[in-house]
């Protein structure tokens, strides 16, 4: 691809009209092994990616690590990308990997630390949960069922699953039923100075 | 606590009758405005100068002194609190809790009621919490910081007399819905003996929700330990057997605190302690292995513990109702003073309000929790006794929403609810502990109350009320009651009872 001029200039013009299309794709986060993530960019064959945002410390959010661990399973089922984000900005790599590994998650774990994902999507709580489209598109945003009603108030079961029924929709390639929901958890911090 | 507890009380009225039904007692007429005599004063905030609100001269002694009992590291709190960096940067969060009375975990009503270690946050507090987030969460001067407080690890009333503690260690699963479990744990004791506190102390303090401490000398919580293959056997509402004494309760927050001057719970030699404890999973499997501290008294008690128990077991809530009330009530057959106060129910339960109605006319609110929460029941010990004389109608009220439009209903669709022990039955019950305002009646009170969480330990059971009665009676000493000593105990019992 790189030994001929023509090429290099196509291909840079792909990347471009690319990036034009995706202004995610150089959305970067680091996951607890250091290595580069693009969580919008899709891969080939992928329909959409999940994020979901956590902290090491939030109740309702380590409460969802069984469900999430078996949404992230029958996501990579389904050709569809999931990634977990801390958005504390103080949380080192190593309380990140003791925490993945107390909860037993396999799934990518990214750093947000600047809030560059959670500024993107606009996400206000953890754990809130995004399935964004191959166009960066949202395709869901909201919880992760109804099982939280207040922040201290639970259901004794949930009675809907809305993140799971966005996914089917997805790998269904149909549209999904209820794009918004509430979540309901730990409120994210802004990182801007709120002056006086 | 449950249906058993309730038969238990019902057997005592066979010989002994409780305490007067309102409807077999001439009682006041309850007024259902009544209002406490006295809200204690708290003004509303008044906003300060933009910016003067600080997080080390305003915010942190509020942090330290309401809310870093729990929220600082190895404690039952998710995050700690002991910081400006652990404030700012929750600070939302902190005020949105604080302003809709969430945090600190307080479900008592102001003025109803005045109880040790109310955990209340002032007007002026939530408006400094709130403003300071308004204008920023600025830090402040650094010299304006109070000092940090201490807190006391480990046992808080100091190394018990003897440590109970779980014979083995009980696994939470990851998630699921919230689990109540007893675990039995033998009390190595050579006689029977007086105890003036008790503390609990869970392990894990992510996943004990709350606790109740029961007693048992007959061996049935053995039996259903030893059918149940895992460590200790499921209950729900109660312990699902007949407990033979309390020993209080925890929640998270609570402090231990000794009983009043005189008072002490009875342990009989041989019993066992019946812990029943309420675990919410918290996302990954977790261990259990909770340990009880016992504080002897060091002379026998003076005054006499018992409780005062209301229960409506008429229970029968259509599906979809909103607001079913259900009154229960008793009078006071000698006089006496209350030093706390347990309302029960389950998870359908919104509301429930106590009044006393004193024979002067007057009215003393004993307690009103208004957004009744099942995972936040507790016993509440008053202040100071509050008194209740001879012929006071004590009077509790519960509302009950079965509708979907309360999300805590466990059916979904809604079904008919009455009385029972699982989650999906309701209850009502209210045990007021009280003591005798003089000691001479205490016969006669304990005659009158049941057994409780929190009763007279095991001092107030049927047998040893039955031997009391015949010692109080058997004027001629030859260790029976002839016809007249008996009819004199009859006379004591009717006119104990209320009844003309």
């Amino acid at each position: 691809m790189r030994n001929r001029g023509g090429w290099i200039a196509l291909a840079l013009a792909a990347v471009a009209a690319v990036s034009l299309a995706h202004a995610e794709d150089a959305l970067a986060l680091k996951d607890l092994d250091g290595a580069e993530r693009h969580p919008l960019e899709l891969a080939k064959g992928q329909k959409a990616a999940v994020v979901i945002f956590i902290t090491v410390d939030c109740p309702v959010a380590n409460g969802y690590a069984p469900e999430i661990k078996r949404l992230c399973e029958a996501c990579g089922k389904q050709g569809i990308a999931f990634y977990l984000v801390h958005v504390d900005p103080d949380v080192t790599v190593e309380s990140a990997k003791k925490h993945a590994q107390e909860f037993g998650y396999a799934c990518p774990v990214l750093m947000d630390p600047k809030h560059a994902l959670v500024k993107r999507l606009k996400a206000k709580v953890t754990p809130e949960a995004f399935v964004v489209g191959a166009e960066g598109q949202t395709l869901y945003r909201g919880r992760i069922d109804d099982r939280n009603v207040g922040f201290t108030q639970q259901r004794t079961e949930a009675t809907t699953k809305d993140l799971r029924e966005a996914l089917d929709a997805v790998a269904a390639g149909k549209a999904v039923p209820t794009p918004e929901t509430k979540a309901v958890g730990c409120f994210i911090q802004s990182l801007e100075e709120r002056k006086p | 606590m449950n249906a058993r507890l309730v038969v238990a009380g019902l057997c005592g009225c066979v010989l002994f009758a409780c305490a007067a039904r309102a409807e077999d007692a001439a009682a006041p007429e309850a007024d259902k405005t009544a209002k406490p005599a006295a809200l204690p004063a708290d003004p509303p905030y008044l906003a300060k100068p933009k910016g003067s609100v600080t997080y080390t001269k305003h915010i942190a002694p509020i942090l330290f002194n309401n809310c870093m009992s729990c929220h600082r590291n190895g404690e039952i709190a998710p995050f700690p609190l002991g910081s400006y960096r652990d404030a700012q940067k929750r600070d939302v969060q902190i005020a949105m809790i604080v302003k809709d009375r969430l945090m600190p975990p307080w479900k008592a009503e102001p003025g109803y009621g005045e109880f040790h270690d109310a955990r209340r946050l002032t007007n002026e507090q939530i408006g400094l919490i709130q403003q300071w987030v308004d204008d920023g969460s600025p830090e402040g001067d650094a010299k304006d910081l109070p000092e940090a407080p201490k807190f006391t690890e480990g046992w808080q009333l100091g190394p018990p007399d003897l440590v109970l503690k779980m014979p083995e260690a009980y696994t939470v699963a990851a998630e699921g819905r919230d689990v109540y479990r007893c675990f039995v744990i033998p009390i190595p004791i050579d006689e029977d003996k007086y105890v003036s506190a008790v503390e609990y102390r869970p392990g894990n303090r992510k996943v004990v929700h709350h606790a109740l401490l029961f007693l048992d000398s007959l061996g049935t919580a053995r039996k259903k330990d030893e059918a149940d293959p895992l460590p200790g056997f499921a209950s729900f509402g109660g312990p699902g057997f007949l407990p033979t004494g309390g020993l209080g309760g925890w929640a998270p927050g609570a402090l231990p605190r000794p009983l009043p001057e005189g008072t002490a719970k009875a342990i009989k030699k041989g019993s066992d302690l019946v812990l029943q404890l309420h675990f919410h999973p918290t996302g990954k499997e977790e261990s259990e292995l909770s340990q009880v501290g016992i504080y002897y008294s060091k002379k026998p008690p003076t005054r006499t513990l018992a409780a005062l128990t209301m229960r409506g077991r008429k229970i029968d809530i259509p599906a979809g109702e909103k607001a079913y009330t259900i009154k229960e009530s008793t009078t006071t057959t000698i006089d006496m003073e209350a030093i706390g106060i347990a309302p029960h129910a389950h998870l359908l339960a919104k509301d429930i309000k106590c009044n006393a109605y004193l024979p002067d006319g007057s009215v003393t609110p004993l307690i009103w929790i208004k957004d009744w929460d099942f995972n936040w029941q507790g016993q509440y010990m008053y202040e100071k006794p509050v008194k209740l004389p001879k012929g006071t109608k004590v009077e509790v009220e519960f509302t009950y929403d079965n509708s979907t439009g309360n999300p805590r209903n466990p059916s979904n669709p809604p079904k008919r609810v009455t009385w029972g022990e699982q989650t999906t039955d309701e209850m009502a019950l209210c045990w007021v502990q009280v003591m005798p305002e003089h000691e001479t009646d205490a016969l006669a009170l304990k005659a009158a109350a049941g057994r409780s969480i929190f009763g007279g330990g095991e001092g107030t059971n049927l047998r040893d009320l039955i031997k009391e009665a015949v010692k109080k009676f058997d004027e001629d000493g030859d260790g029976k009651l002839n016809d007249e000593e008996r009819a004199k105990l009859r006379e004591f019992y009717n006119k104990t009872r209320g009844q003309k």
